[in-house]
């Protein structure tokens, strides 16, 4: 017993040395690591004055004319540039950018939702039909085969023949008859 | 094929068969030696066959031949021939029969509307 103590102070003491070593070294912290951007290049509140449209449309490699922030509706977006809702499908495939598979460029200002208009994902490239052709197109095919067979459930198609006779009163027991009473008489003659 | 279709919804409905609504008129009128049509096989047979109930007809002796030959004569398909044959003709003879019927009841539909023009005519003419 008294051994196990003696281990488990020795223990404590190593321990505590340990985290002080470590404690000694480690970063303050709100310290950031030196791959990460400085302060005045990360995005900041929502601009008012003209100055600082003009320092953001800087921060962002934009023209003053082109920068456009999102609207200060209590979202969060800051000064983050509005950028058309275009996907990566609609960019020249053949132009050579500096990142072939993201059709991106070193420093251009990329979309809040970037990562939805990759070229796996969302595709806003338009279509070689107008919208509302396409539509019409499925809209009268749609109706036309519905009308069809609204039609032929109307008027069905059968062949000039009665119907399937079948013996024992119409299998009135195998469907279920109940065999206690008297099944109704159905009578089948030859012709 | 579509004649009696065109008859039916584009025509005259009245002197054409409704094949959901058959039969309309007695087995008896006009065939006065009607026989009944004979059932071979029991209703426990066809029961201990496990013969789907859409196959329990009127053929329904020759489909268990069939079914007792196919399952001794496994795995050589082409030992049941004469009994498949034996089936498939007493099929199409019910079919026949099935137009027949179809046929007969239409004739029974045209003499039914010949007979009640000939009263409206009558009842006009002793009117007037």
């Amino acid at each position: 017993m008294a051994a196990a103590t003696l281990r488990g102070v020795l223990w404590q003491r190593t321990a505590a040395r340990l985290w002080a070593a470590r404690a000694a070294v480690a970063a303050p912290s709100g310290a950031r690591g030196a791959s990460e951007m400085s302060k005045d290049l990360m995005p900041g509140p929502y601009p008012r004055t003209p100055e600082e449209r003009a320092a953001a449309a800087k921060k962002y490699n934009m023209r003053v004319e082109d920068y456009e922030p999102y609207p200060d509706d209590g979202f969060g977006y800051g000064d983050y540039p509005k950028l058309p809702n275009k996907s990566f499908h609609e960019r020249d495939p053949w132009y050579p950018w500096d990142q072939p598979d993201m059709r991106h460029n070193w420093g251009e200002p990329m979309h809040w939702d970037f990562d939805m208009y990759i070229r796996n994902r969302v595709d806003t490239s338009p279509t070689p039909v107008p919208w509302h052709t396409m539509r019409k197109h499925f809209l009268i095919f749609l109706s036309t085969m519905l009308i069809m067979f609204g039609l032929g459930e109307i008027f069905p198609a059968y062949r000039p023949v009665g119907p399937k006779q079948y013996p024992f009163n119409d299998l009135y027991l195998e469907r279920g008859g109940d065999p206690n009473k008297e099944p109704p008489v159905v009578m089948h003659y030859e012709i | 094929m579509g004649a009696h279709l065109a008859r039916r919804y584009l025509g005259d409905a009245e002197t054409e068969p409704d094949p959901l609504q058959m039969p309309t008129f007695p087995a008896e009128l006009g065939l006065p030696d009607r026989r009944p049509r004979a059932m071979v096989a029991t209703a426990r047979q066809l029961a201990e066959g496990q013969v789907p109930l859409e196959q329990r007809d009127f053929c329904a002796h020759h489909l268990l031949r069939l079914l007792r030959c196919h399952r001794d004569a496994f795995p050589v398909p082409w030992q049941c021939r004469d009994l498949r044959h034996a089936w498939d003709a007493c099929q199409h003879h019910d079919y026949v029969m099935r137009m027949k019927e179809f046929e007969r009841e239409r004739r029974l539909l045209q003499r039914q509307k010949r007979l009640r023009r000939r009263e409206e005519a009558a009842a006009a003419a002793t009117a007037q």
